[in-house]
């Protein structure tokens, strides 16, 4: 590889960025958006104040306490008062609220009785998180009513106030959430889905830069251009490309970790390091698609497909092991799946850099898949014969 | 008289030119390989695809070490009912904390039970004791799992005591009952009744496949037409002169017809098939998906104007897939949606569609409640209907242009 020749082609391909916007726009504007957007989308971390109802039956100055107690909770908010409990349920199709809560006719009478009287939660889990949100503050709510009740009970047969403790909740649980303390959404979401955009811009360009030489028969040119070496060719053409994409990514881990405050226990410059061999592992991946289907249509349908799959391989929605068997092994095929355990590990968890090397070992076999497609995507280089339709 | 029968004749005219549009569309669909891909590979094996990858609905078993210092009867007496929840599974028994860090470090086990070695002297004074656990935050699904088995652990050993110490002071029977839980309270999950993951999710994607194929097929249609013929591209050469709408609507048909059929595949069959949510009264769907269709194929083809390439659509707007799946609010609540964001979803037909969809197929809502969703949608069917006719003529004239320049 001759320094002139790899100079011709870096500047060839700068020429090629500057003449069309879907350069700069599927790089720089997108990652761009999308950190804008899922940023201010999750900005309250968990969802607060989440709409419910009260289906009050009974009306009594206990019932009229409960929806007080509810709002004062975090996660939701009564809306509306229903009079019955099909009002709140056609309320909750039209998904106005998710969850209600109904106060049964001579609730007061029944407890003052020492009959016991039920209270009951609905919730609308097809929304599953503003279900579960909606469902533990409700929970709460009535734990706390019938705490307070065993407490004036208690107060009345002259207890102390640490017997009264030790008696209405006998035991406490004293929860961790390592690497997320207060269970942020955000948090969770957006330290993998950013770099699962960032995989998907990353193949698509690097199958894309290659595959339009292919279609618009310039290959031979770029070949020439680079004194007929296909390395040189490769690497002068997305050299820029890598050099962009670990800007982008870099920049994403610097805003992360260092101006949100994204939780990051394990050491910074390890998961940079990552990060750009993350960047390099899917550059790898793009040239091994264009020059397996060197046809740029069907390389890009098949990064595309790959591209999306990859959010559901990272396996942070929906862990991997709860998968059928067949479905597990794929994950392997996935860089993400590896970035995101070197993710665990580094921010979350900061254990060693013995649990993550072979991860890192890993994202590097990726870097080897181009050497497989060599003399097919060289021949269909010099050959130009692409397919019209 | 004359005046009917020249009306009549614009008309048949039109209808005429309608279906010869029409046939051309299709003709044009099935000759392209990249479009069928979309259309029927990517519109068919999508949802086999993700029911199969998500088919469990849930985790069981979540490896979780133990660590016990108290070894004591009640401390043993928590762990075993901790185990027998579906959710976990005690897979490591720890000496102490640090044996079972280092597991949890080398993401052996996704939790830690701890209990101190005072907890059982502390419930024996009657005093309130604690237990530590600690959560794994790389997945909602293990913390979720976690806290349920704890806290459901944790109430029961906790009525079972206060039920002993009352007993202890001299209150029995129904009358401690009636202390511990003055309150009783019942929990039903009206929709979704199991918390499925793939319950939650698959309806949201499964409209969201119908949008993205419709868009990227439709897309890809527009960029090969223009690439191939620079001038006249979107239309046909025997059309010239005449209404564009002919146009716009004729190839309209062309992808409606196709698409009720995949549609009802990936909605009818599909739900049923891998039994997810499928309440819904079938016609109040069909009835709701008609607009959703011809709203998402004029949103398509006034979108198409932009796309210059064949290949360029998917590259450009892939990730707005994501962009539009989170702004659909099936899982960070519409409710708590920055306005901005709401009311530019309001925009794209994938934020009705998918509301309207889970309302209807997983609630079993009617039209009526689904009111909103549908209005919507029937507004932007007619509004990108004009757009797309716009954007249309606009290429035209300027295509014109260029080859007069030319």
């Amino acid at each position: 590889m001759t320094y002139g020749a790899f100079k011709n082609v870096w500047k060839r391909e700068l020429r090629v960025m500057f003449s069309r916007p879907i350069y700069l726009f599927s790089t720089v504007i997108v990652m761009g958006f999308c950190c804008v957007f899922f940023f201010t989308l999750f900005r309250e971390g968990l969802p607060e104040r989440l709409p419910i109802a009260i289906v009050d039956l009974d009306n009594s100055a206990i019932s009229r306490r409960f929806s007080r107690e509810l709002n004062a909770t975090p996660m939701t908010q009564v809306v509306v008062q229903c009079s019955s409990y099909p009002e709140a349920r056609d309320m909750m199709q039209r998904g106005k609220i998710y969850g209600f809560i109904v106060v049964p006719d001579n609730f007061y009478k029944d407890m003052l009785s020492n009959r016991r009287p039920d209270i009951s939660f609905y919730v609308n889990n097809s929304y599953l998180i503003a279900g579960t949100l909606s469902y533990r503050d409700m929970l709460t709510m009535s734990t706390l009513a019938s705490g307070a009740y065993q407490r004036e009970i208690l107060r009345a047969r002259g207890a102390g106030e640490e017997a009264i403790m030790g008696r209405i909740q006998p035991i406490m649980i004293d929860s961790h959430q390592i690497g997320n303390p207060w269970a942020n959404y955000g948090v969770y979401l957006i330290n993998v889905i950013l770099p699962g955009v960032l995989q998907l811009m990353i193949i698509l360009m690097t199958v894309f830069s290659i595959g339009i030489e292919l279609k618009n028969k310039t290959s031979r040119d770029w070949l020439h251009s680079a004194d007929g070496s296909l390395v040189t060719a490769l690497c002068g053409k997305l050299l820029p490309y890598t050099i962009l994409f670990v800007i982008l990514g870099l920049a994403g881990n610097v805003f992360l970790y260092k101006f949100a405050g994204f939780p990051m226990n394990g050491s910074f410059l390890r998961y940079s390091a990552a990060t750009v061999l993350f960047v390099l592992a899917h550059q790898a991946i793009g040239i091994f698609m264009i020059g397996l289907f060197p046809v740029l249509r069907d390389a890009i349908s098949f990064g595309a497909l790959y591209g999306i799959l990859s959010f559901t391989y990272a396996g942070f929605t929906f862990p991997i092991e709860a998968m059928p068997r067949l479905a597990q092994g794929a994950s392997v095929l996935f860089p993400i799946r590896h970035y995101f355990k070197i993710y665990v590990n580094e921010a979350l968890l900061g254990s060693s850099f013995a649990h993550s090397a072979i991860y890192f070992a890993a994202l590097a076999a990726f870097l080897l898949l181009p050497f497989i497609v060599y003399y097919k995507l060289k021949r269909a280089l010099i050959h130009q014969n692409y397919p019209l339709k | 008289m004359k005046k009917s029968s020249q009306f009549l004749k614009y008309i048949h005219e039109g209808i005429r030119d309608l279906y010869w549009v029409s046939i051309n569309e299709f003709r044009h669909i099935f000759a392209d390989r990249g479009v069928m891909l979309i259309f029927f590979v990517a519109g068919l094996a999508y949802p086999l695809l993700y029911n199969g990858i998500y088919k469990n609905e849930a985790v069981y078993e979540i490896p979780v070490a133990a660590v016990d210092d108290s070894h004591s009867l009640e401390s043993r007496e928590f762990l075993r009912k901790f185990n027998s929840a579906q959710e976990v599974k005690i897979s490591n028994r720890c000496l102490n904390l640090e044996e079972a860090q280092k597991l949890f470090r080398a993401q052996k086990v996704h939790g830690i039970v701890y209990i101190p070695s005072v907890y059982h002297i502390k419930l024996r004074n009657m005093e309130q004791a604690t237990i530590s656990i600690y959560n794994d935050m790389s997945s909602f699904l293990y913390y979720k799992g976690m806290t349920m088995a704890t806290s459901y652990t944790m109430l029961d050993e906790m009525n079972k005591i206060q039920i002993e110490r009352y007993n202890a002071a001299g209150i029995t029977g129904e009358q401690a009952k009636m202390i511990v839980e003055a309150i009783p309270s019942s929990n039903t999950a009206l929709f979704n009744p199991g918390s499925g993951f793939a319950s939650f999710l698959l309806p949201a994607l499964l409209i969201l496949i119908i949008h993205q194929t419709l868009f990227f097929g439709i897309g890809m249609l527009a960029g090969t037409a223009r690439e191939e013929n620079k001038s006249h591209s979107q239309i046909p050469e025997r059309l010239h002169g005449k209404g564009i709408y002919r146009v716009v609507l004729g190839k309209a048909i062309a992808y409606f017809v196709l698409y009720i059929a995949i549609s009802a595949y990936i909605l009818g069959f599909i739900p049923k098939l891998f039994n997810l949510p499928h309440i819904g009264n079938i016609w109040t769907l069909f009835h709701f998906i008609v607009p959703f269709l011809i709203a998402t194929i004029f949103f398509s083809m006034s979108v198409s104007v932009f796309i210059k390439n064949r290949e360029t659509g998917l590259i450009a707007f892939l990730f707005f897939t994501l962009i539009l799946l989170f702004l659909s609010g099936f899982s960070w609540p519409q409710s708590n949606m920055p306005v901005f964001w709401r009311y530019l979803s309001y925009l794209f037909p994938s934020t009705h569609g998918i509301q309207g969809y889970i309302k209807i197929n997983s609630t079993g809502a009617n039209l009526a409640q689904v009111r909103f969703e549908y209005v919507w949608l029937w507004a932007q069917a007619a509004f990108y209907f004009i757009t797309a006719s716009f954007t249309l003529s606009y290429i035209v004239k300027r295509e014109k242009l260029v080859k007069t320049e030319e």
